[in-house]
């Protein structure tokens, strides 16, 4: 039996799910299946939680090597993964994490264009992640559902701020760390937020009408090995990391699925005793209609200025769209009719 | 090689080097590279020397170094902390030895203030004094006071030690300041004691022989500020206080905005009361971007640093031997301590904490420490060094900025004896009583 | 409190700028004592290198100013306008990156960092030759990791100015990344040739005639 001695790191601890099942499922998926032909041994040396590198190198660290396998999270490298952005310029599409991990895994295998701009950077992706679905968290009840979101201060980190374009909300700045006291303080009415990210930062505290809005999940990266590491692994080794690797990326999509709900009403669970207590509304269908027609068409304003640079995203989202469809997924907006 | 023999050689050798006199930022940022090209390759090394340069200072939160420093120089220069000492001085004129407790609180409250404690044992050591010594008190008294309550300045929040331990150990930077508050009462309250103990049973060490009767101190020949005087020297400080921890407890601010509004409103106060002008100005901010440099820079080889040994597997490792040995997790916790205090005589704060933390932080947290109350007796132990020889840098700024050539540096460290002792006890009492650290930081 | 054991001789604000301006002379002094015979371009050089260095600084001085208000002006909008600024946390963690890169060299040549004396201090004053041996060594040291930081930026500035790398968002506000990487590439670079430059100095006290003699 051969030892590999491989480095797998994180810019996230292990509480954050998908990274702790990189460990859980990932890891010992490929333990399992090298031991049931015991030629291979890995030798794990875990550097999860930001040993190595912050959330602002996660692409480059497993690029140059600093770490083996690591999680890249294509968030922050809108730059570098431009296509990889295209679902958060197209909201109101899916809002299950398991089914937009399918299309993307397998957007991976027929897109070119998607393919190379995660290849060229030295990597051998063998994992997908996703976020679960975005919801409204506000201090007020949305009386007037969507109408009501007219004037309100939302935070709403980032890209996020494209959500509220034409619907008068005013979007505010933040992170996870800052909506609670943000909302406490009167600085923004309430937050638009994962389940996952509320739940234990206690935001519900502050902001407990929770409208579910499903707003939808975001493609937030992958589990990639280094190339060079890569090119230096056994077959069998291999063979068993890309078979880990879809487990892991099916197993993630699943977990969201339950964990969102869960989240969701843990919260009500949690929060029964406060005053008020918390509670969830659905935003009616034609709230939500309403709310897709009063933006601008952030998907072409997106695929236009990269298609300036010569990136084929015009197609790209063509094709993430119609992947959805044809998984039975209609998203509300037909984002793609202009492009 | 192991990986692990790799690393604990880095280790040694880096010992070597600082003790031999490289800048401790090269000399970690030497032995890490080699001990990476060792672990790894020469490319991956340089390549992660390129990205710890670019991207391991690129965070937010660390605009605050700057930002604090320069609020604590800017009410150094604006008297801020001379009124707060006189209004105190005021309060306890009745009190045995009351200059040298009012020298405690007037510090504990411009701590409030500041998060440096150079600013601290500056104003201090100009304003507290020379006061002292006019009534009669000695000056190994009197400035080992000042030096004792300077370590406040980096206890009660802001603090640049907790911003820095908060960022190593992945701790919320309001919770570690607020987890400063408790401890920094108790050394303000063990130090009073402290002081009145010494006036009454050894009086030689607090009062000059010549002073009148047994050292009663006599306040008859002294003008005295009417209440409304009083009350106005208070408000530039408590309107900072409001600004400040106002502004972070009340959620308006995150700590970097704290910092900064911190800044403008000391900068606002020194231009009212006339204490600046364009070239102090400017020569302040020099000094700013100095001390931001030499803290920020280390910083920057401390992330190279620990990433060498989490590739290395050290601190993993380290964790087991030492959590299944006989010494356990209490063990390891007073043998951590002790090696701070030891590393404290001859280094200063915040290199201590870069070198131990990225080693110490993972034994700590597989022994299922809380990680706030690890900080603050962390904190509190790197402050020790403040005050002991052969390097003790609170000592020698007081030294430097009292300017007297009859004033022996082993005067002031003796001065400050009384008040390490005063310190060991509260450590005792923090490890004991784990509240006093954690209670306010996890209401 | 931070700066290390140098720290002390310094740590009154009067005395810190003085202080400053000396070492700058340090730098200059060896030049003017060493070359008498092609003495003036060897002064205006070094007149010139000190300039670069304080020019940075100066640079990176302001920025602690700009640091300063453009958080308080988010402070403002947020609370008085309801709205915060765009860019702000990403654009303050970058000028601190820049505030340390344009400031390395003067505070190196102002020798402010870190150090422990236990040693050096001593070993220095017995035995200069030998003491400025290992200064060399060390600054020879600093030159070769800073530089090394340096060397890596230029492929980082490269890949970033290729990718167009920028911070912000697309659609509300976005800022190109490579002009901060080409200021981090010249800090580092211009800190890694003041440590030779200092190294330099250090190589001139050993080979100066007067320390024949100079065994205790
Ligand atoms: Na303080
Ligand atoms: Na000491």
């Amino acid at each position: 039996q051969e030892t590999v001695y491989l480095t797998v790191a994180s810019s996230h601890p292990t509480v954050i799910p998908w990274v702790g099942m990189i460990k859980t499922h990932f890891m010992a998926r490929t333990d399992e299946i090298l031991a049931e032909a015991g030629d291979y041994k890995i030798e794990w040396n875990e550097a999860f939680g930001g040993q190595l590198y912050k959330a602002n190198a996660t692409l480059t660290s497993v690029e140059e090597g600093i770490t083996d396998v690591g999680w890249v999270f294509s968030f922050l490298e809108a730059a570098k993964l431009p296509l990889s952005q295209a679902s958060s310029y197209a909201p109101f599409s899916t809002s299950d994490p398991a089914v937009q991990l399918e299309v993307m895994e397998e957007l991976f295998e027929t897109n070119t264009a998607f393919r190379n701009e995660w290849e060229s950077h030295n990597l051998k992706v063998v994992g997908f992640t996703g976020t679960d679905s975005y919801d409204l968290y506000t201090k007020a009840p949305l009386e007037q559902g969507f109408k009501s979101i007219d004037g309100m201060k939302l935070s709403a980190p980032g890209v996020l701020g494209n959500w509220l374009r034409g619907t008068g909300a005013n979007a505010v700045d933040g992170a996870l760390t800052t909506f609670y006291t943000d909302i406490q303080t009167g600085v923004s009415d309430g937050v638009l937020s994962l389940a996952l990210g509320v739940l234990p930062s206690k935001i519900y505290e502050v902001a407990p009408y929770i409208t579910r809005v499903d707003l939808g999940v975001a493609f937030s990266g992958a589990v990639a090995v280094n190339r060079d590491t890569w090119d230096g692994l056994p077959e069998e080794v291999q063979t068993a990391m890309v078979e880990a690797g879809k487990y892991y990326t099916a197993s993630h999509g699943k977990d969201l699925l339950e964990r969102h709900e869960f989240a969701l009403n843990k919260m009500v669970e949690a929060g029964a005793d406060q005053s008020p207590s918390v509670s969830i509304t659905p935003m009616a269908q034609t709230d939500r209609e309403a709310w897709v027609a009063a933006m601008p068409n952030i998907a072409k304003e997106w695929a236009d200025s990269l298609e300036e640079k010569g990136v084929p995203a015009g197609d790209f989202m063509k094709a993430y769209l119609d992947g959805l469809r044809a998984k039975g997924e209609t998203p509300v907006r037909d984002w793609d009719e202009d492009l | 090689m192991s990986p692990v023999e790799i690393g604990s050689l880095a280790v040694a050798a880096l010992l070597v080097l600082i003790y031999l006199g490289m800048p401790i930022g090269v000399g970690m940022l030497a032995v890490s590279f080699f001990g990476v090209a060792a672990l790894r390759n020469e490319v991956v090394s340089l390549r992660m020397l390129g990205a710890v340069a670019n991207d391991s200072l690129r965070e937010y939160l660390f605009a605050v170094v700057p930002l604090f420093v320069l609020m604590g120089l800017l009410v150094t220069v604006s008297r801020v902390g001379k009124d707060t000492f006189d209004v105190f001085q005021q309060l306890l004129r009745r009190v045995t030895a009351g200059l040298g407790i009012a020298t405690v609180f007037a510090n504990a409250v411009f701590a409030s203030i500041t998060g440096i404690s150079i600013a601290s044992a500056t104003v201090f050591s100009r304003v507290a004094v020379p006061e002292m010594s006019r009534h009669g008190y000695t000056k190994k008294f009197a400035t080992g006071v000042v030096a004792g309550s300077s370590v406040l300045g980096m206890l009660i929040p802001p603090s640049l030690l907790m911003i820095i331990y908060a960022v190593l150990a992945e701790e919320s930077v309001g919770r570690m300041f607020l987890a400063g508050v408790g401890p920094g009462l108790l050394l303000s309250v063990a130090f009073s004691v402290v002081i009145l103990l010494l006036a009454k049973y050894r009086p030689g060490f607090v009062f000059e022989p010549t002073a009148n009767g047994e050292g009663r101190l006599d306040h008859r020949g002294d003008e005295s500020d009417s209440a409304r005087a009083l009350a106005a020297k208070a408000v530039p400080i408590v309107a900072l206080m409001v600004v400040v921890l106002g502004g972070l407890y009340g959620g308006f601010l995150n700590p970097t905005e704290a910092g900064a509004a911190g800044a403008l409103g000391a900068l606002v106060i020194a231009l009212l009361r006339r204490s600046l002008d364009g070239r102090k100005f400017w020569n302040l901010l020099v000094e700013t971007g100095q001390i931001t440099v030499s803290v920020l820079f280390l910083i920057l080889a401390a992330t190279f640093f620990s990433r060498m040994l989490a590739l290395s597997g050290v601190p993993r490792e380290l964790a087991e031997l030492i959590l299944s040995s006989p010494l356990g997790p209490y063990g390891f916790l007073i043998l951590y301590l002790l090696l701070i205090i030891a590393l404290g005589c001859l280094i200063d704060s915040i290199s201590i904490m870069l070198i131990l933390l990225p080693i110490a932080l993972p034994v700590a947290g597989a022994a299922g420490f809380d990680l706030i109350w690890f900080g603050v007796l962390t904190v509190v132990c790197v402050e020790v060094g403040l005050l002991t020889p052969p390097f003790g840098l609170s000592v020698y700024i007081i030294k430097s900025a009292m300017n007297d050539k009859d004033l022996k540096v082993g005067e002031i460290f003796a001065g400050a004896m009384p008040f390490v002792a005063a310190m060991l006890l509260s450590i005792g009492l923090i490890i004991l009583f784990p509240p006093i650290a954690t209670w306010l930081a996890r209401l | 409190m931070a700066c290390g054991p140098r720290a002390k001789r310094r740590s009154a604000i009067g005395t810190k700028i003085s202080e400053n301006r000396r070492s700058t002379h340090v730098t200059v002094k060896p030049h003017e004592r060493g070359a008498p015979r092609s003495g003036r371009p060897a002064i205006t050089l070094s007149r010139l290198w000190a300039a670069l260095v304080d020019g940075l600084a100066a640079l990176g001085t302001a920025l602690i100013c700009v640091l300063m208000m453009i958080i308080c002006s988010d402070i403002l909008a947020r609370n008085a306008l309801g709205a915060s600024l765009p860019l702000v946390s990403e654009l303050g963690a970058l000028l601190l990156v820049m505030i340390v890169a344009l400031q390395l060299a003067a505070t190196v040549r102002a020798d402010r960092l870190a150090r422990t004396e236990i040693f050096y201090t001593g070993f220095r004053a017995a035995w200069p030759r030998a003491g400025a041996l290992l200064s060399a060594l060390f600054n020879l040291t600093g030159a070769a990791v800073i530089g090394g930081m340096a060397w890596a930026t230029i492929r980082i500035f490269g890949k970033d100015f290729a990718s167009g790398e920028y911070i912000g968002v697309t659609g509300i506000a976005t800022f190109p990344t490579w002009p901060f990487r080409a200021l981090i590439l010249a800090g580092m670079a211009i800190a890694a040739l003041q440590f030779v430059v200092l190294a330099f100095a250090d190589l001139k006290t050993i080979f100066a005639p007067q320390g024949r003699k100079g065994k205790p």
